[in-house]
């Protein structure tokens, strides 16, 4: 990359950075702890060993590694279910995908009525959990609630099934329709709990890329990442990629939700985060497109690496689907950028992953960090200049890893 | 007799292989480790009906307006049916094992 595009690169960042600098509140000191709990790793069912978060709902988080890959094998992908009562066995020959509500249909279909009546379409694209990364928040303010995950509960599958608007298509949807729910058959431990449930405009139900999965990777989906049957909303956080999708639901009106209204919800303002004052004091809105984001995958934190050894960084890019446009790395803590080699290209809703040739000459340590543009020119911001959010969500601040040279 | 419906099933859609439906799953039981004392006892009764202690472990040392908070959104938000004093042991229980006393802060 020549010297007038870099700058052109980082003067971007100023620029869009500039609107995120207010989300902060003055940062308190963070009381950390001394004896942090590691979660153990336990291969479940159909994975391999990974991040034992939570046994019950299971919450199972990749490791950094799974970044050199710009796809996600199956039984590495995260898992994260939001209620303990998961059926652990389903029986294709009576499950059934319902569709009804404010249809002139209902209809009521198998997996082979998906596979055989409905013209199966595949798209590449990455599933992220809208609180992935989400302990990266208390590095550089207050400590957000909810799981602290690191950046492990994002991946990238090719997914295969019937498009939702072929579905609502054949259920023939009323004039009258506003909104389409979606539920699966996870169930809380009591009644009185939220049901798990999420609503969607009926115009974004009825785009090209929704699709109702049944296949990940050319395999059947696997159980806990929500076999059989799973909903996919290319370039939108996970929230409503209902898992052992089980009912669609379309609707004439709003339905009021805990998890519309309060859970999985941002300030409704551009930067969507905190500027003054608590959180919730803001008006609400869903968190929806996932935005520009790059990990790295390759060297892992704190890996001693010999001087003159020649070594390919690794990692992988996102954004909400408008397509990665640089991948910039810098070897000394931000001073300076390079341009990695982008490489093969899944689509605009896949991983692009990234490489660069590193053969590092001087001991020491090293802050290796990277940061994606896309098309659109949006940058991720630096750690210390991401908007704030008590939920932790959409965190997306420039990947940092610390190794050492010797 | 269901595993042979199943088998009869396979057979038909030959092209698809339901690995999956061949058997209930097992899911791994996680003796997370909980600090005895306190009324923990308590923590188990209410928490544990819904999540694991993996949950809590995660959060790691939280302030008393934190867990405060924690515990009025599982009671307010997820409709745990705990009562006020229990509210109170839980929340002392977590301040004194898995955090600390601030008047404010995270």
């Amino acid at each position: 990359m020549d010297q007038f595009s870099r700058r052109n690169f980082l003067g971007a960042g100023f620029i869009l950075g500039a609107s995120t600098l207010f989300g902060k509140e003055a940062v308190k000191p963070i009381v950390t702890e001394t004896k942090a709990f590691v979660p153990p790793m336990i291969a479940f069912p159909e994975k391999k060993p990974l991040k034992t978060i939570s046994d019950r709902p299971p919450l199972l988080e990749s490791s950094r590694d799974i970044f050199t890959k710009a796809i996600t094998p199956n039984d590495e992908f995260f898992v994260r279910w939001h209620m303990p009562d998961i059926p652990t066995y389903i029986d294709l020959n009576t499950f059934r995908l319902e569709v009804k509500g404010s249809v002139a249909n209902a209809l009521s279909l198998s997996i082979d009525d998906l596979k055989s009546k409905f013209e199966p379409v595949e798209i590449t694209s990455v599933l992220q959990c809208g609180g992935n990364s989400r302990k990266y928040f208390s590095g550089s303010g207050p400590a957000t609630h909810g799981v602290q995950w690191g950046h492990g509960a994002m991946g990238c599958a090719l997914w295969k099934g019937a498009r939702l608007k072929d579905i609502l298509n054949m259920a023939g949807v009323n004039a009258t329709a506003k909104y389409v729910g979606v539920n699966g058959l996870e169930k809380p431990a009591i009644d009185e709990t939220p049901k798990f449930f999420r609503e969607m405009g009926i115009d974004e139900a009825l785009t090209d890329e929704l699709i109702v999965a049944y296949e990940m990777n050319g395999e059947d989906i696997p159980y806990l990442n929500g076999f059989p049957l799973k909903l996919i909303i290319p370039g939108h956080f996970s929230d409503s990629w209902v898992k052992m999708l089980s009912e669609i639901t379309v609707m004439d009106e709003y339905r009021k939700s805990f998890f519309m209204d309060v859970a999985y919800t941002v300030p409704d303002n551009d930067c969507e985060c905190v500027i003054s004052g608590g959180d919730f004091e803001y008006k609400r809105k869903p968190i929806a497109q996932m935005k520009v984001k790059s990990v790295i995958g390759y060297p892992t934190p704190n890996s001693v690496i010999k001087k003159g050894s020649r070594i390919k960084v690794s990692g992988v890019a996102f954004d909400q689907g408008k397509g990665i446009k640089e991948v910039m790395i810098s070897l000394d803590g931000g001073k300076s950028w390079s341009a990695t080699e982008l490489q093969k290209d899944y689509g605009k809703y896949a991983y692009r992953q990234w490489t660069f040739a590193w053969e590092p000459k001087i001991k020491g340590e090293y802050a290796i960090m990277v940061r994606a543009i896309n098309r659109i020119g949006n940058i991720q911001p630096l750690p210390g200049d991401i908007g704030w959010n008590a939920g932790g969500y959409q965190y997306n601040a420039v990947d940092v890893v610390n190794v050492k040279i010797v | 007799m269901k595993i042979n419906i199943l088998i009869a099933g396979l057979l038909l859609t030959a092209t698809t292989l339901f690995s999956q439906v061949a058997k209930p799953i097992e899911m791994p039981y996680v003796d997370y480790p909980i600090e005895a004392g306190d009324h923990d006892e308590v923590v188990q009764q209410y928490c544990l009906t819904c999540h694991s202690f993996g949950y809590m472990l995660n959060q790691g040392k939280k302030s008393r307006p934190y867990w405060t908070g924690t515990v009025a959104k599982m009671v307010n938000e997820f409709k745990a049916p705990i009562p006020k004093e229990d509210q109170q042991i839980i929340i002392n229980y977590f301040v004194k094992h898995y955090g600390y006393e601030a008047s404010s802060g995270h």
